[in-house]
Order: C-alpha cells, then sequence, then structure tokens
C-alpha cells in the first residue's frame, strides 16, 4: 500500500533509533497521552479510521483507569517500555482493550494467543512469521517463514527478524510490515502480545518457555521491543520461576453490575427495550456470574423470548407493556437460571416432535403406552447392566448381601423393621454421606453380581408371563450373559457408565454409573423392573 | 518355547486330516503326531465342585445338515456353482435394498442438516464478507460479538450403540460435501488425552489442506481458507461419537476454535446419544461456546422396520427366514446390541448358510421371478436325484397333491410365490395398523410366520379357514391374544379419519390381490360417503373416540366393523406362515441353532475346552493313551488348567506348583528311565529341567491363563493364592 515510503525514511528511522538507545526506562508521564497520531499509515485491519481517545474510552466502558495506566506504561511513541502483563478474570475486557489500543495508537505490534499456539514451535514461528511479514499460502506449502522448534533458535531467529528491518530497509520482500516501521507516527517499537499466557503452564515444555517469555526482555537486549503479556492468572504465578524482573501489571477487575449494564447497552437498537429487559435479568443473573460472555449467551434468547409478544421492535414499552413482557418471560427465567446448556430444536419437524409426545399422551390413555418414554434404544441386556451399575453407585456395598439375597430383596423391609433405632440411625448418617459423595465406584465383578441376582430374579417372574405367549419361552438368560462385557462397553463408550483406575490386566479397573435417578427409573419402567425396591433410601 | 522336548513339525497327512473337521490347531507343532485317531473321552471326575465335565462329544450340526445334503443331491460341482451363483445374485441384490431403505430413512435429516448449516453460514458471515487479510490476521477481530459461538447441530442417535451411525455420519458427510461444504471427519481416537489438542488439529488440517505441513496450525487452515476456491463455504466438522473423545480435549479445541470462528466460519456435527451428553463432558466455558441445535435420527426400530418391509414382507429375493429364525434375529436385535448392523449379519450368515445347506435353494431366485419359463426351464434340467430329493421335503410330503413330476415342482414353486405374495400384501395391511397403535412390524412379522398360526395340515386349511371366516361374519374373534388379533381389534376402534388413510393405503398394499382389493374398494367408497354425511360434525370434533361414536353414530361402527371383518378374512385367507407352505424349504431358512452358534460364539467356554482337551486337537502320540493321567508332553497352560480343575474359587499357589511340577518331571521318569535312577530323580532335576526353568513355566503359564481372562493374580490380601475367575462352562 505504501511500500515506496520504505526506503525515503531511513534517516528519520536512524533519528529515532538513536533516541531509543537511551537507558531503558519508562516514561511514566507522556505530555499528550490521549493525543491520537496525526497522520498514520495502514496497519492491517486494525486501521480503519482513526479514532479519538473518547471513542476509546465509550468502545470500553468502565476500563477508563485500565487503558490510561496501559497508555503510560507503552510510553509516547519510540519510547522503550517495561514488560507489562495485564491480567484479571476471564472475560474481562483485557485483549479487546489491548487491541483498541493498538488501533487507537497505530503501532506495530505482534499477536500471539497461546490458546491458538498450543504448543512451543507454533507460538515461536507465529511471532517469527508475523514479525518477518510472512504469509502462508499454497504456493510455500503453507510452511511458515522459519522452522523454529527450541527456545534457543527462537531468540535468535527472534533477534534477527528485529534487526534485519534496520540492516536491511530496502528488502522488497518485506514492504507489506516494514513499511509501517518507516511510517511516520508508527515509531519503531515492536510490541510483542502474548496472549493467555497461564495455559503455557499446562505445556509439556511450559516450564522451559514460560520463563523464556518473561525474561525476553533482558535476553533480547533490544529496547524496540515492547512486551505485554495478558494473563488469566496473578502475576505471582510467573515470578517464582523467572527470576526477571518484574512486568509492571495491570489488573482488570471483573466488572460490576453496573458496568455490565453499560455493555450490555453499548450496541442496541432499542435502549429503551432493552434497559427494561436488562432492569429484569441483570440482577438475578449477576449473582450467578458476572462474566460477560456467559451473560451474553444466556440473554440472547431470553431477549428474543422478552420480546416475543411484541409486533414491532422499535416502540418504547411503557409501563403496562413492561409489565406484561415481564409476565412473559418470567416462566423462562427460572427455568434458565437453572441450565447451563440448552439444545434447541431447529427445524419445525423436530419442534413438532417435542410437541407431540404431550399430546400423544392424553390421547393414549386406553393404550398401555408408557407415559415417559426412554429416548434411548438401548438393548435389553444393556439396559440391566445400567441399572446394575446405578444401584451399585447408589447403594453402599454393604448392603447387597440384604437386598439381593436369594428372595431377590422381597423381605427386605422386614428385616429393616427388626433393626434398632441406633444402627438405624447410623445407616442412615450412611446413606446420607453416600448421597453427598455422589455415584460411587464398583469393581466389575460386584456389577456383575448385582446383575446377574436382578436377572435371574427378572427372568422368573418373566417366564412365569410368557409362558402362555409363547414367545421364547427359553430361558432370556443366556441372551443376557452372553456378551455382558460387550455390552459394558458400550456403556462406557455412551458415557452412562465411566471406568477409572488403571487398565491392566490387574482387573482393578472400577467403575461408576454417570447417570441421574431419572433415567435409571426411565429405564427400568421399559423393562418393568421394579427399581425402587432394590434403592437403599434413608 | 514349548516344554516338551520333541518339538518336530508333524507329518503333512495328518495335517490334511485334521483340516477336514476341524481348523483350529493352535498348539500342533508343539507336539508329535500320532497315526492313529484318538478318541474323545470326557476329563476326569467330578472330584471338586469348580472342576469341568466335558460333554462326551459336542454336538455338531453341521455335520448333520452336510450329511443330510450330500446323501441326498448328488453335490457335484455344478450345483454347488449354481448355489453359489445364486447366492451372490440374491445377496448382491438384498445389500442394495438395505443400502437403499438406509438412505431413503436418512434423506429428509440430511436435507434438514444441509439447510440448517447454510443458513448458520450466513449467521456466521454475517453478511459482510471477510477481507483475506482480516482472516489471516493473528489477532481476534474487533467486532461486537462478547461471546462467540459455534454453530452445532447435536444430532441424537437414539442408541446407545454408536456402530450403525457411523456409516451415516459418514454419509452425511459425503452429502454435505457434494453440496459443496468442506467436510472434516474427526473421530473420538482423534480426542485422545494422550496427543492433545495436536492430535484433533492435525487430523483436521490433513482432511481438508491438501498438502498440510507437519505443524497444526490454526493459520495454516485460515490461509487454506483464503484460497480462492476453498473461499466462502462453510468448514464443517464431523464428530461422529462425541460421547467417546475426551473431554478436556474436546473443550480444548472448541476453546480455541471459538478463537476463530468469525474468521472461519467453522460447523459442528455431533453424533450423541443423550443431549446431556456435552453437559456432562464439557466444562461450562466451552459449553458456552456452542450453539446447539438439535436433530434426531431415526430409531434403530424404525430402521429396523424398514429393513423388514423391504427384505423379509416383501418376497422379491427368492430368500425368507421361518418363524424361529425370525424370533432369534428379533431377540438377537433387541437382547444383544440392537444396532442394524448385527441384523444384517445375522441375516446375511442366514443367507450363507441357507444356500450352502440346501440343495434346491439355487432355485430360489427364480422362484420370485415373474416369468415362468426359466422356472420351469430350471425345473426341467434337475436331476433325478433332486427331483426326488424336492419331493421328500417334509412340507411337500405333508401337501398330498404331487405326482412327483418336474412340472409339479414348477407349479408347486409358483403356486409359492402367488401365496408369498398374497401373504406379503396381508402383513403389509397389518403393518399400516399397527402404525396407528405402535406395534412394530418386526413383531407382526414374527407372529404372522408362526407355524402354529395355523396348526393345521396344510390340505385342508383353506376349508378351515372358510368356515373359521363364516364365524367371523357372526363377529366372533377366536385369534386370542395374539398381536394380529389385537390389530383387528383396533381397526374396530379406528376413528373416522384414520380409517379412511389406513383403506387407502390398503388399496395400494393389495393391488395385486384381486379378490380383496375389491373388497377394499367398496368399503373405502362406503366409509367415503358416510364421511361426507358426517362431514360436518366431524369438522367440529376432534377424532377422539368417545365423541367420534356418539356422532359418527352406527354407520361408522359398522364400517370399522366391517374393515375388521375384510381385515380378518383376508388374514385367515392369505396369513399363511411360509412354513406351512409347499416346497417352503427351497427359499426358506430355519435352522436356528445353526445361526445362533455363527453368530454368537462363546470365546470363554471355548477356551476353557479346547486347554482341558488340547489332546483331542494335537493329537499327539506321547498324551493319547490315556487322557485322564497329564502328560508332561502336554502343553504347560494346558497343565495347569487342568492341574486347577482340583482346586476350588482360590488356588495355594504353593500347591499349584508342586503339582506342575510333579507332572513336569514325571515326563523325564518316563522319557528316560534308565539313565536316572529312580531315587535321584526326586532329589534332583535333571539338568536339562532345572528348577528354575520349571519355575519360568510356571509363571508364564500362570500368566497366560491370566491373560485368557481364567485366573486372577494374588492379591495383597492373599498373597500366594490365585483366585479361579472363570467356573463352569
Amino acid at each position: 500500500m505504501a511500500g515506496d515510503e520504505g526506503t525515503p525514511q531511513t534517516p528519520a528511522r536512524r533519528v529515532t533509533r538513536s533516541s531509543s538507545a537511551t537507558p531503558l526506562k519508562p516514561s511514566l508521564v507522556s505530555p499528550n497521552l490521549l493525543s491520537p497520531p496525526t497522520h498514520a499509515p495502514p496497519l492491517e485491519s486494525l486501521s480503519t479510521e482513526p479514532m479519538s481517545a473518547d471513542d476509546l474510552l465509550a468502545l470500553l466502558p468502565s476500563r477508563k483507569s485500565q487503558i490510561l495506566e496501559f497508555l503510560r506504561v507503552i510510553g509516547p511513541l519510540n519510547s522503550p517500555m517495561l514488560p507489562a502483563l495485564l491480567y484479571g478474570g476471564p472475560s474481562t475486557g483485557k485483549t479487546i482493550t489491548i487491541l483498541h489500543v493498538f488501533r487507537f495508537l497505530r503501532r506495530r505490534f505482534v499477536y500471539a494467543s497461546c490458546r491458538s499456539c498450543y504448543s512451543p514451535r507454533i507460538l515461536f514461528e507465529t511471532v517469527l512469521n508475523q514479525l518477518l511479514c510472512h504469509r502462508r499460502t499454497r504456493e510455500n506449502g503453507y510452511s511458515s517463514a522459519k522452522r523454529c522448534e527450541r527456545a534457543s533458535d527462537f531468540v535468535n531467529l527472534l533477534r534477527d527478524a528485529l534487526i534485519r528491518p534496520k540492516t536491511a530497509p530496502g528488502d522488497e520482500k518485506k514492504t507489506f510490515c516494514s513499511k509501517e516501521g518507516h511510517g511516520d507516527g508508527i515509531g519503531e517499537m515492536i510490541y510483542l502480545v502474548f496472549d493467555n499466557v497461564e495455559l503455557i503452564r499446562s505445556w509439556d515444555k511450559g516450564s522451559e518457555v514460560l520463563p523464556l517469555l518473561f525474561r525476553m526482555a533482558d535476553v533480547l537486549k533490544t529496547p524496540a521491543v515492547g512486551l505485554i503479556y495478558i494473563s488469566r492468572a496473578m502475576p505471582d504465578a510467573y515470578y517464582s520461576m523467572t527470576g526477571s524482573v518484574e512486568p509492571i501489571s495491570i489488573y482488570f477487575p471483573d466488572y460490576t453490575v453496573d458496568d455490565l449494564h453499560n455493555i450490555f447497552m453499548r450496541n442496541q437498537v432499542n435502549q429503551k427495550l432493552y434497559s427494561s429487559f436488562l432492569s429484569i435479568v441483570l440482577k438475578p443473573y449477576s449473582r450467578v456470574t458476572k462474566r460477560v460472555d456467559e451473560l451474553a449467551t444466556v440473554f440472547d434468547p431470553l431477549f428474543k423470548k422478552y420480546c416475543e409478544p411484541l409486533a414491532d421492535l422499535s416502540l418504547v414499552p411503557d409501563e403496562a407493556m413492561k409489565r406484561k413482557l415481564f409476565d412473559h418471560l418470567q416462566p423462562h427465567l427460572t427455568a434458565s437460571l437453572n441450565e447451563i446448556f440448552t439444545v434447541t430444536p431447529w427445524s419445525l419437524v423436530e419442534v413438532a416432535k417435542e410437541r407431540t409426545p404431550k399430546r400423544g399422551h392424553v390421547r393414549k390413555l386406553c393404550g398401555k403406552e408408557v407415559f415417559s418414554e426412554l429416548d434411548i434404544h438401548m438393548s435389553t441386556s444393556a439396559k440391566y447392566l445400567l441399572i446394575s451399575a446405578f444401584l451399585a453407585s447408589r447403594n453402599p456395598a454393604t448392603l447387597d448381601a440384604a437386598l439381593f439375597d436369594s428372595t431377590g430383596g422381597s423381605n427386605n423391609r422386614k428385616r429393616k423393621r427388626k433393626s434398632t433405632q441406633t444402627s438405624l440411625d447410623q445407616q442412615d448418617d450412611m446413606a446420607e454421606e453416600i448421597l453427598m459423595k455422589g455415584p460411587g465406584t464398583f469393581p466389575l465383578e460386584r456389577l456383575l453380581a448385582i446383575f446377574q441376582c436382578i436377572t435371574s430374579v427378572m427372568d422368573c417372574s418373566v417366564e412365569e408371563e410368557q409362558f402362555e405367549d409363547g414367545v421364547l419361552a427359553e430361558g432370556s438368560n443366556v441372551w443376557l450373559m452372553s456378551d455382558a462385557l460387550l455390552q459394558l462397553s458400550t456403556l462406557c463408550n455412551a458415557n452412562f457408565i465411566c471406568k477409572s483406575g488403571n487398565f491392566q490386566l490387574e482387573g482393578s479397573t472400577r467403575y461408576r454409573s454417570m447417570i441421574d435417578e431419572d433415567m435409571a427409573l426411565k429405564v427400568a419402567r421399559s423393562i418393568n423392573f421394579p427399581l425402587s425396591k432394590y434403592l437403599y433410601r434413608r | 518355547m514349548s516344554p516338551s522336548p520333541i518339538s518336530i513339525p508333524p507329518s503333512s497327512p495328518i495335517a490334511d486330516d485334521t483340516t477336514d473337521d476341524n481348523v483350529l490347531q493352535p498348539f500342533f507343532v508343539l507336539h508329535k503326531a500320532l497315526p492313529q485317531k484318538c478318541q474323545r473321552k470326557a476329563a476326569g471326575s467330578t472330584r471338586t465342585r469348580r472342576k469341568i465335565d466335558l460333554p462326551h462329544s459336542s454336538p455338531k450340526s453341521p455335520e448333520k445338515s452336510d450329511a443330510v445334503a450330500s446323501s441326498v443331491g448328488p453335490n457335484d460341482a455344478n450345483h454347488e456353482r449354481l448355489r453359489l451363483e445364486a447366492f451372490n445374485m440374491t445377496w448382491s441384490k438384498i445389500d442394495t435394498t438395505i443400502k437403499e431403505v438406509l438412505t431413503r430413512i436418512h434423506r429428509n435429516l440430511f436435507a434438514e442438516v444441509h439447510q440448517w448449516a447454510l443458513e448458520s453460514f450466513l449467521a456466521l458471515k454475517s453478511g459482510k464478507p471477510r477481507h483475506a487479510l482480516e482472516i489471516q490476521s493473528p489477532y481476534p477481530l474487533l467486532d461486537n460479538v462478547i461471546c462467540r459461538q459455534i454453530p452445532t447441530a447435536m444430532i441424537l442417535t437414539k442408541n446407545a450403540e454408536f456402530v450403525d451411525d457411523m456409516l451415516t455420519f459418514q454419509e452425511l458427510g459425503e452429502h454435505l460435501k457434494y453440496k459443496g461444504c468442506h467436510i472434516a471427519n474427526l473421530l473420538s481416537m482423534d480426542f485422545c488425552a494422550k496427543d492433545g489438542i495436536a492430535g484433533c488439529l492435525r487430523s483436521l488440517l490433513r482432511q481438508l489442506v491438501v498438502d498440510a505441513p507437519d505443524t497444526a496450525d490454526m493459520s495454516v487452515l485460515s490461509s487454506w481458507y483464503c484460497e480462492p476456491e476453498n473461499y466462502d463455504h462453510p468448514v464443517i466438522i464431523v464428530i461422529d461419537d462425541m460421547e467417546r473423545c475426551s473431554g478436556a480435549i474436546l473443550a480444548d479445541f472448541i476453546r480455541l476454535l471459538s478463537e476463530w470462528v468469525n474468521k472461519l466460519p467453522v460447523i459442528f456435527i455431533m453424533g450423541v446419544a443423550t443431549t446431556d451428553t456435552a453437559k456432562k463432558l464439557l466444562p461450562s466455558d466451552a459449553l458456552q461456546h456452542l450453539q446447539a441445535s438439535k436433530f434426531t435420527l431415526g430409531s434403530p426400530l424404525e430402521r429396523m422396520n424398514a429393513l423388514v418391509e423391504a427384505v423379509l414382507v416383501k418376497p422379491s429375493f427368492g430368500f425368507n427366514i421361518g418363524h424361529n429364525v425370525a424370533v432369534f434375529m428379533r431377540n438377537y436385535f433387541l437382547g444383544h446390541d440392537g444396532t442394524v448392523i448385527s441384523f444384517v449379519r445375522a441375516l446375511k450368515l442366514a443367507c450363507v448358510k441357507h444356500f450352502s445347506m440346501e440343495p434346491l435353494s439355487f432355485l430360489g431366485i427364480d422362484v420370485c421371478d415373474e416369468n415362468e419359463v426359466f422356472l420351469h426351464g430350471k425345473c426341467d434340467a434337475l436331476p433325478d436325484t433332486l427331483l426326488k430329493y424336492a419331493f421328500n421335503l417334509p412340507s411337500c410330503k405333508r401337501g398330498k397333491d404331487c405326482k412327483n413330476s418336474r412340472d409339479d415342482l414348477g407349479e408347486g414353486l409358483s403356486d409359492l410365490r402367488k401365496l408369498l405374495k398374497a401373504w406379503s400384501s396381508v402383513i403389509l395391511c397389518l403393518c399400516e395398523v399397527g402404525k396407528n397403535n405402535k406395534i412394530q412390524l418386526l413383531d407382526i412379522f414374527c407372529e404372522a410366520t408362526d407355524p402354529a398360526l395355523s396348526s393345521l395340515d396344510p390340505s385342508n386349511h383353506k376349508l378351515e379357514r372358510l368356515f373359521n371366516g363364516q364365524n367371523l361374519a357372526e363377529g366372533r374373534l377366536d385369534f386370542k391374544g395374539g398381536l394380529i388379533g389385537q390389530l383387528v381389534h383396533t381397526v374396530r376402534e379406528l376413528p373416522l379419519s384414520s380409517l379412511i388413510e389406513l383403506l387407502d393405503l390398503w388399496s395400494i398394499h393389495t393391488e395385486e390381490l384381486y379378490e380383496v382389493h375389491g373388497e377394499v374398494r367398496e368399503l373405502q367408497s362406503v366409509v367415503k360417503s358416510s364421511n361426507s354425511g358426517n362431514n360436518l360434525k366431524e369438522r367440529q370434533i376432534d377424532c377422539h373416540k368417545m365423541s367420534m361414536s356418539l356422532c359418527a353414530g352406527r354407520t361408522s361402527l359398522s364400517v370399522n366393523g366391517k374393515a375388521a371383518a375384510l381385515l380378518d378374512n383376508m388374514v385367515r385367507k392369505f396369513l399363511m406362515p411360509i412354513e406351512c407352505l409347499c416346497f417352503h424349504e427351497i427359499i426358506c431358512f430355519r435352522n436356528v441353532d445353526i445361526l445362533q452358534s455363527a453368530l454368537i460364539g462363546n470365546p470363554r467356554r471355548n477356551i476353557q475346552v479346547d486347554l482341558m482337551k488340547s489332546t483331542t486337537y494335537i493329537k499327539c502320540s506321547c498324551c493319547s493313551s490315556n487322557e485322564n493321567v497329564l502328560s508332561p508332553t502336554m502343553h504347560d497352560t494346558s497343565v495347569m488348567y487342568n492341574l486347577a480343575q482340583e482346586h476350588g474359587d482360590l488356588i495355594n499357589l504353593q500347591d499349584w506348583y508342586q503339582s506342575f511340577k510333579s507332572t513336569v518331571l514325571s515326563t523325564n521318569k518316563l522319557k528316560s528311565p534308565l539313565q536316572h535312577s529312580p531315587m535321584s530323580k526326586k532329589v534332583k532335576s535333571s539338568p536339562s529341567e532345572s528348577e528354575a526353568s520349571i519355575q519360568a513355566r510356571f509363571c508364564r503359564a500362570v500368566i497366560e491363563l491370566q491373560i485368557a481372562g481364567l485366573i486372577r493374580m494374588p492379591s495383597k490380601r492373599r498373597p500366594d493364592f490365585v483366585q479361579r475367575v472363570a467356573f463352569g462352562l
């Protein structure tokens, strides 16, 4: 775009370079902190049109102090800066603030998110690619500019890349970004922004990369580089391992309710309507979470629901209308407060499918239809296994003998009555403890034992019933037992049962049932199994 | 490896002998061959309760049937070839039908998903096309979206077992690819914790970018997307079994993609068993990046019904199954894994067995051919032995009117075809009724094939049925209990509107059944006239039964009654189970035992049996003399397992080892009685069999038993006991 500006500007660059060779010292006070650069060459996509400081602050509600602080740290044009660490909880506007500030300042920066760049190599190469203005294309086989796997290589290559525009200013291959360095107002500082730094800690070589990143300023010894780290973790998480100079940290606190209100009001078409909507939802939801992204995902469908009764979305609601809308929203409110994730049916057919069961239920009273059906197909033995697993997870193992004796648990109530009060209390405590612990784990043998018990009991009763029908009088037990392990793996695959422990031949793998009681009841109902009889309750 | 000093390869004639009746010879090379055949005997007495008593000889049903086949027909190569050809033709026809049916079932869903994908893509683009530079920029775009969400289609598979759906998702992918989307099929293996997120990204890149570099970097993908031919098409990522993915990796993947979704239009299609799956698997900060829509695949039962209708009910293949087999397959489907794939496999096995066992099965393909010339031609070409065999078929003996000529066979077969056609029409009519009542076609089919349905001699059943039909005209039903009776009853209670629909369907199904077709037409006109009379009232009322009978009054009741009578009549006249028809053996497979043993192998039982009587397979000279005595030349594991029979649930390792050692050492005593004095062998083992080597063999045998799943290693509590895991057969 402005590639031809490259060569003539070299002297100017030299001047700035010499000026920036002053000892590394952040200029804490800059005279015209918020005055936008007068003229700026295009800078990738961030350079749409010049913006004023007020625009910047308006874009990021309630981040004024952080912005000012960051501007102070970053200093005026071509002034070296100390490394900065921006930290704060998730979705507190760290990344977007940085990006907006750079858009406002129009300076060169290199951005690498450690989420997208999930390994050291990709991180290094991403940084180098941006510095060298390398673009992956089909012609170069989508390869990166430099192959760089080791940290030491990275330092060298990075140093080269930073110096290269200075040594070879006329390199036309690099027009795309080196021109920016020559453009007036851009300055020759290059800022390296590392986002999601906290993720590096969980990398394989995280303990090597993290100190490298934080010591980059010392290692490079180039004043023309500004280092900015963005992290969700506190600064303390990094100092212990670096031993380098502490970056200046800027904290992004969680938004307050008012901040949230401002943020959500930003781009609304019908301000009044949305404000009345927020007055309903913001309070209860902000008690649950103050994360903007979470709230946004919840509010979108709710607002659609809220507007459903309205024919015209641009009208300003009066009190009566607000009340009406509130009444409309009320039932959905509590439901969505309890829901993390909703899967909405998309097509009309699906919607119809959702609704039919209710109608069918009313109409099919005469038939022997099950009212709440299991909506997933499982083989009979899988169902028995699932129930066994559920029982094994729910009931304490010590009670198995009592529940699954030869009578199949039919006289277990008698036994309970015989027991003394104190033992009952003890059992109560135990049961409560079990409930608090969640589903318990169990070994395979216990699962199979319970499975065998309940299938044999069910078999007796089923065979009697089925005898007259003549439908497969021959024992279905054979059917069920033949591949219980196969069924178990199916259930594990479907996440109904989860496996834990080691997978060696020792057989010490333990299982845990993942289904809730609702589902277990449905399964039990579909095979006419008296689940409640076997469930140990207080 | 071998414990026995003799590891001479066996002589070839023995090998040939044994391959005939048994292909399995795992330890064949270890023993010296014995020319004489050894008798099979049970393994010892029942001293302990855990001891396995082997049956004297395993029942060999295939042999029996082979014997039948060979005794009956001259199994010359020609007819065998004919049967093979017939099988290939029949199965290829069945196979294509199955595929067509399955695609037809999913067609609607595929179209729906495609529509959804297009809409989501438009929403992602949100009107403004992105510049290539924007897409390739490494930092997030500054738009006003607070939380970027990836459109996700959650496709409910309605089946805990996912085998069936793998194919469906593949087809869905192909369908979408055909419509111009970029497709990447990611497997659950790509999301394993070992490889981390690199694994799935690499797989994603490899499928989309032709010459992908070895680093799986998202920027590669964005650059690839900027190529003109790739640009402006949605990138759809299909994960067919989300449940099996590692939750942490999948969550990482989603978070990563959410950073890119406004540059790269990524769309997920995930197969899940229940909608709760995602909630259980993923943390909430990954979930919030998914904008999920729900789709539902046809349930396995629906698919099964469609398959049964297309393959088993419609008589177009010259292959069918008898009642026992039908019931077996139904139970196999419902009781085992409930997958269409296993059903199809069972069907194929039945088909294979049928064509390999039934000498006349090659006539089957022509039975269903309308053109009778071929059939008669083939019948004429039959040799006398086969002809005799045909008329000796039990079904034919039952029938009276055969003069045992070739023409009769042809006639009989074409009659069979006609009867089958009528039969299938009636089944389809019943199925239409069943749809109202949620009764599965599979169940109807099973009941309709039951020979007990007409327990009468086929010779006079028509008369009997006619008589019953008269009973029916007076309103009596003498099917009790069964599904078909229930269905007839349903027709009586159908509301008028459903009845009209039903009759329309009946008239389609009975088109080739002239006698019934007329009656259906007649009834249709009656119903329509009565309906138009009651039209006004009808509109006001919901189709509820009570109000129906109040308002429509006698007419509809009588119409319902007529319809029910018609159905009953059809059932009685035409619903003859296939096993009651002449010559049904030619096209009908009934041997459920063979199918069962072929489908449900019992590996653990077989392992135990083989270990117990390894000599019957190995047929070595050294151990054949007395089977009850453990010979030292037997394979270690086999010796150990036999010894284990003397123990209960727990086996003391010391005792076990001692008995093993004594068994093994008795070899040397037998083998070389002259070299060592009997005294010395007790005190000192021979140099070739040192204590250490016996221990090593012992250990290896224990490990092998453990791997076979027969014993478990000592626990901490009982360090010198191993536990037996498998008891009985």
